[in-house]
C-alpha cells in the first residue's frame, strides 16, 4: 500500500511542480503573445481593408461566418471583412477577407493555420488569394474545385489540396453571407 | 575529461541521431523545407533535450521505475510548452513556421530516447553533455537537409530577418529553375537516403581504415 502511495505521491509533486512552472511561464509571456495575435489581426483588416475605413466589429456566428467589419468610404458602406473561419489538413483555419457590397473577393488574408510547411503553409505567401480576388459573382463564382482554375492557379494549390479546399468553402459562404445582407 | 568528451561529441558525428540512429523522423522530414525552421526546430529540441535530461537524471533516483515513462514525459512535456510559450512571445515567425511539429517535440524519440537510454542511467553532467552533443548533432543534420532541400526546391536560403533585410538569399540557376520535388515529402525521403547511403560509406571507410592500422 505504501509503494503505491508513494508512486502516487511522487508523479503528483512532479505534475505539481509542473504546473507552477508553467503557470508562471504563462505570466511572463501572455502579454507579449496577446500583444502579438492583436496586431496580427489589426494588420490583416488593414490589409484587406484596400484603403477604405474598417468600422466596429459585430459578432455573426454563422456557419464560416464569426464576425464582421463594415467597410466605409465618404460615409457610405461599401463592403464587409468578415472574419471566417473553416478547416484544413492541420485543423483550424482563420481568415479575414473582404467583399463589395455585391459579395465579389476584393481581398483575403489567413492568418491563422496549422498546415503542414512548405505545402498547406503556402497559403500564407502573398499572392496566394489572388486565386479568388474578383470571385463571387454569377459568371465568375468562388472556385470551390481545383476544376474550376486555370493551370497557373492550379499549380500554386498544387499539394494543398485539403488547405484550398477550406479556405475557398469558406469564402464561397462569405461571399453568399454578404448577397444575404 | 576524455570521458566528458567523448560524451559530447559523440551525438555530433558517431552517434548522430538522424543520421546513424534514425531517430526523430517525422519533424526531420516534415520541417526542412525551411534553413530557419531547420534552425529553430534543433534550438527548441536542443533546450528540451538539456533541462529534460538535467533533470530527469536529478530525479532518477526519486521516481518509481513504474511510472517513470509518465514522469518523464511530463517533465518532458513541461519543457516543451515553455519553448512553445517562448517561441509564441519573442520568435513569431518561427513559432508560425513550426506550427504543429513544436508541441510534438513531446513525442520526439530522441527525447525520450535519451531520457530513458542515457540520462537515468548518468550523473547530471554526463546527461547534460549528451543533450547538447546529440541536440547540437540534430540541429546540424536537420540543417544540412534543410540547406540542401530549400536551395534545390525554391532557390532560396531563409534566415531569419534582420531590419531591412527580409533574411533571403537568393540561389543563383535554382532560384529560376527550382527543383520542386526537393520541396516535397518525395524529396526529403530522396535526400535521407543518399545522406544515409554517404554516412553509412564513410562509417564503413572509416572502420575499415581503422582495421588496416591494426592490422
Amino acid at each position: 500500500m505504501s509503494r503505491y502511495l508513494k508512486t502516487a505521491l511522487v508523479l503528483a509533486a512532479i505534475c505539481a511542480v509542473a504546473a507552477l512552472v508553467l503557470a508562471l511561464m504563462n505570466m511572463l509571456t501572455k502579454p507579449y503573445i496577446e500583444a502579438y495575435e492583436a496586431n496580427k489581426v489589426t494588420s490583416a483588416l488593414e490589409q484587406v481593408s484596400c484603403g477604405m475605413a474598417i468600422g466596429e466589429r459585430e459578432e455573426v456566428n454563422s456557419g464560416y461566418v464569426q464576425y464582421m467589419h463594415k467597410l466605409t468610404s465618404s460615409g457610405k458602406t461599401t463592403g464587409y471583412i468578415l472574419g471566417l473561419v473553416s478547416n484544413g489538413y492541420g485543423g483550424q483555419l482563420t481568415i479575414v477577407a473582404s467583399y463589395d457590397a455585391n459579395g465579389v473577393v476584393m481581398a483575403a488574408k489567413l492568418i491563422a493555420d496549422s498546415e503542414t510547411p512548405g505545402l498547406g503553409k503556402k497559403a500564407e505567401n502573398d499572392g496566394y488569394m489572388d486565386i479568388f480576388v474578383g470571385t463571387g459573382t454569377a459568371d465568375r463564382p468562388v472556385p470551390t474545385k481545383k476544376g474550376m482554375l486555370n493551370d497557373l492557379d492550379v499549380a500554386t494549390v498544387s499539394g494543398a489540396s485539403m488547405t484550398f479546399t477550406g479556405i475557398s468553402k469558406a469564402l464561397s459562404s462569405g461571399s453568399d453571407f454578404v448577397k444575404s445582407l | 575529461m576524455g570521458n566528458h568528451t567523448k560524451e559530447l561529441t559523440k551525438g555530433i558525428f558517431k552517434e548522430n541521431p538522424t543520421f546513424i540512429i534514425m531517430l526523430g523522423m517525422c519533424p526531420t522530414l516534415a520541417v526542412t523545407t525551411q534553413f530557419i525552421n531547420a534552425l529553430g526546430m534543433g534550438a527548441g529540441v536542443l533546450f528540451v533535450l538539456l533541462f529534460s535530461n538535467i533533470f530527469i537524471s536529478l530525479l532518477k533516483n526519486v521516481i518509481p521505475n513504474s511510472v517513470r515513462i509518465p514522469c518523464y514525459v511530463v517533465v518532458i512535456a513541461s519543457f516543451v510548452t515553455i519553448v512553445e510559450m517562448v517561441f509564441h512571445a519573442f520568435l513569431p515567425s518561427i513559432y508560425e513556421a513550426l506550427g504543429v511539429y513544436l508541441p510534438l517535440i513531446v513525442v520526439n524519440c530522441i527525447i525520450l530516447g535519451r531520457a530513458e537510454a542515457f540520462a537515468n542511467k548518468n550523473t547530471v553532467l554526463d546527461s547534460a553533455l549528451d543533450a547538447i552533443g546529440m541536440g547540437i548533432g540534430f540541429t546540424l543534420a536537420l540543417s544540412l537537409i534543410a540547406l540542401i532541400r530549400e536551395s534545390f526546391g525554391s532557390g532560396t536560403i531563409t534566415f531569419m530577418a534582420i531590419g531591412s533585410w527580409d533574411g533571403v538569399i537568393k540561389v543563383p540557376f535554382f532560384n529560376k529553375w527550382p527543383v520542386r520535388v526537393m520541396s516535397l515529402a518525395a524529396g526529403a525521403l530522396l535526400l535521407m537516403g543518399y545522406l544515409k547511403a554517404f554516412f553509412n560509406w564513410n562509417t564503413a571507410r572509416r572502420s575499415a581504415k581503422a582495421e588496416e592500422g591494426k592490422a
